[in-house]
């Protein structure tokens, strides 16, 4: 474990409002290095919006962001990157006029080392990420090529090619088959565990998945954080039955 | 690496730089069709130039003429300076050519800082006024000659000397074209496999994601404007010694800007090959239905591009790649 005592991410009671409606309020939270969390909440909870003010696609109506005890509230998306922030969309964008291979590299061309990195050497972590996803026998293909759940995983090799601190992931999960899952879990695990990167994966709905593989849980209902703790804790909460179980997966 | 290695791995280039000079040894050969050559490495190096900005960001500029334009101008200013001030033909023509850099910098520089911030169709539609703001500055305000233009035939025969005035006005820029014609190729060409071109393709194919992914879209953009108007101008300034008259109407004039788009369009926009093919293409089709049909080749382009945009979307070197796609070595050259 290579969980630091200090949080990489702190998100202080942040506010967004999209005109009347709030989609995210005074939602604070902390990540800290290494670790892995679980950000549940029904579809409309404000888990994406939480995730574009984190990685600075949106900017809060109010409250700060800090990142390594920098305060990047207004910092844009590519500095962030920089930074050491990578993101996996809900819905997969990857580039889809460029190869399988080139998306990744330019990954690794951009992110936190990006300026070391030669171009040769960016292929080379392109080749690599792409065979930890099993997806190096599609390198040559266009991206939009791509099925699916390939999408999925190229832009999780795209990520991971940033050489990220901080991993969102958002619903990187969905839709894809049972053995996947599994296989994504424990690849999920393997990374944060060796490289010591931080993850947040926003859930919806698998949530057998989360209790495999995150140590902290936060709940997210109608823009607000309602519930946080050890997987444990929260998963017995009788509060999580009441607002999300309660009323969507009460055979789980 | 070996020889032979090296040579596969850039075999688009070699491909690229031996037609063009083939295209140059053929003036030589046949002297008739000498113009019609350099015609087409015209077309072909601004259409290169401006793929460089268009065809790997995929932002559309209606004001691109105006580089051209300013290079032209550039040129012809400076000849008259020279010619006024005595000066001998290497520091005029080096002048020149830095005027017309200069020039074209400095409106790609604020235009480029302005409209580069917009997305796709509002900077298409911010770049539409310029090139014909230029025109009425230029006439309005009576800069350089304002509408009666500037002719630097005479300046150019004091220059060179009587002699030398057709090494001046079609050797030195027939070469000068050629020489950018091959610049251009190779600019290209390593923007393309650089770390700049692995940025514009990530802004070209999403642009949000681009920046979610480190890159500082606004910079490269503009890196890539600036080259692509440095080296349209600088065939700007080549040109305006093979005219020796220049007026503010043809300098600027938008359907130039939409004629590239059209030959950027059709070769194939962000590949390496897409100018040679697209510019000759055009350029040859141009010239002859001139003879043919004048006046009704710009109807014909206007529903070749309509075909190109709803049919060809790729571009000839792109469908072929498409196409081919699946022989790895075809993959590799045809790019």
């Amino acid at each position: 474990m290579m969980n630091s005592s200090k949080p990489i991410l702190r998100v202080q009671d942040v506010t967004k409002r999209f005109g009347g409606l709030v989609a995210l309020r005074k939602v604070s939270l902390d990540i800290f290095g290494g670790e892995k969390v679980a950000i549940i909440g029904p579809n409309g909870s404000g888990k994406t919006t939480l995730f574009n003010v984190i990685n600075g696609v949106y900017i809060p109506d109010e409250g700060r962001i800090f990142y390594e005890d920098n305060d990047i509230t207004h910092k844009p998306p590519n500095e962030r990157a920089r930074m050491g922030i990578a993101r996996a969309f809900q819905i997969p964008r990857p580039f889809p006029g460029a190869t399988v291979r080139e998306n990744v590299a330019i990954g690794a061309l951009f992110g936190r080392f990006g300026h070391k990195i030669s171009l040769e050497e960016a292929l080379r972590i392109a080749d690599e990420k792409l065979k930890l996803v099993g997806l190096y026998d599609k390198r040559d293909e266009l991206a939009a090529k791509l099925t699916g759940p390939e999408r999925k995983m190229l832009e999780f090799a795209r990520a991971l090619a940033m050489s990220p601190k901080l991993l969102l992931l958002d619903e990187i999960m969905a839709g894809m088959p049972p053995g996947k899952v599994d296989q994504i879990v424990d690849l999920i695990k393997e990374i944060s565990e060796k490289e010591g990167i931080a993850v947040a994966v926003m859930v919806e709905h698998v949530i057998r998945a989360v209790i495999r593989y995150a140590e902290r849980v936060y709940v997210l209902d109608r823009g607000e954080i309602v519930l946080s703790g050890s997987v444990d804790e929260v998963m017995r909460s009788p509060k999580l039955r009441e607002i999300y179980l309660g009323t969507r997966f009460r055979e789980v | 690496m070996g020889l032979r290695e090296v040579l596969i791995k850039h075999l688009t280039l070699i491909i690229l730089i031996v037609i063009y000079v083939i295209l140059w040894l053929l003036r030589e050969v046949f002297p008739e069709y000498s113009q019609l050559i350099i015609t087409l490495l015209y077309y072909i190096t601004i259409a290169q130039a401006y793929n460089i900005f268009l065809g790997m960001t995929g932002y559309v500029d209606f004001g691109y003429v105006s580089y051209f334009g300013l290079g032209l101008y550039g040129m012809a200013v400076a000849i008259t300076l020279s010619s006024s001030s005595n000066m001998s033909e290497y520091i005029a023509i080096l002048l020149g050519i830095l005027l017309a850099l200069a020039l074209a910098n400095t409106v790609a520089g604020v235009v480029g800082a302005i409209a580069l911030r917009l997305r796709g169709a509002y900077f298409a539609i911010a770049t539409i006024g310029l090139s014909q703001a230029l025109r009425y500055l230029i006439e309005g305000a009576k800069i350089w000659g304002g509408a009666e233009g500037v002719i630097i035939a005479s300046d150019l025969r004091k220059i060179f000397g009587e002699e030398r005035f057709s090494y001046a006005t079609i050797t030195l820029p027939d070469t000068g074209i050629f020489i950018l014609t091959v610049i251009s190729g190779l600019v290209m060409y390593v923007v393309r496999n650089s770390r700049l071109g692995y940025g514009l393709l990530a802004i070209r194919e999403d642009e949000d994601v681009a920046r979610v992914m480190g890159i500082s879209t606004t910079l490269y953009k503009f890196i890539a404007f600036l080259i692509s108007a440095s080296l349209t101008s600088l065939v700007g300034s080549m040109w305006a010694l093979k005219i020796t008259a220049i007026y503010p109407p043809e300098s600027f004039n938008i359907a130039f800007s939409v004629e590239f788009i059209v030959i950027v369009m059709l070769g194939g926009a962000g590949t390496v090959l897409g100018p040679l093919l697209g510019g000759s293409l055009y350029a040859l089709s141009k010239y002859y239905l001139g003879t043919i049909l004048p006046g009704l080749q710009l109807t014909i382009f206007s529903v070749l591009l309509l075909v190109i945009v709803l049919v060809f979307r790729q571009g000839i070197v792109g469908e072929l790649r498409s196409l081919l796609y699946r022989y790895s070595f075809i993959r590799e050259v045809i790019r």
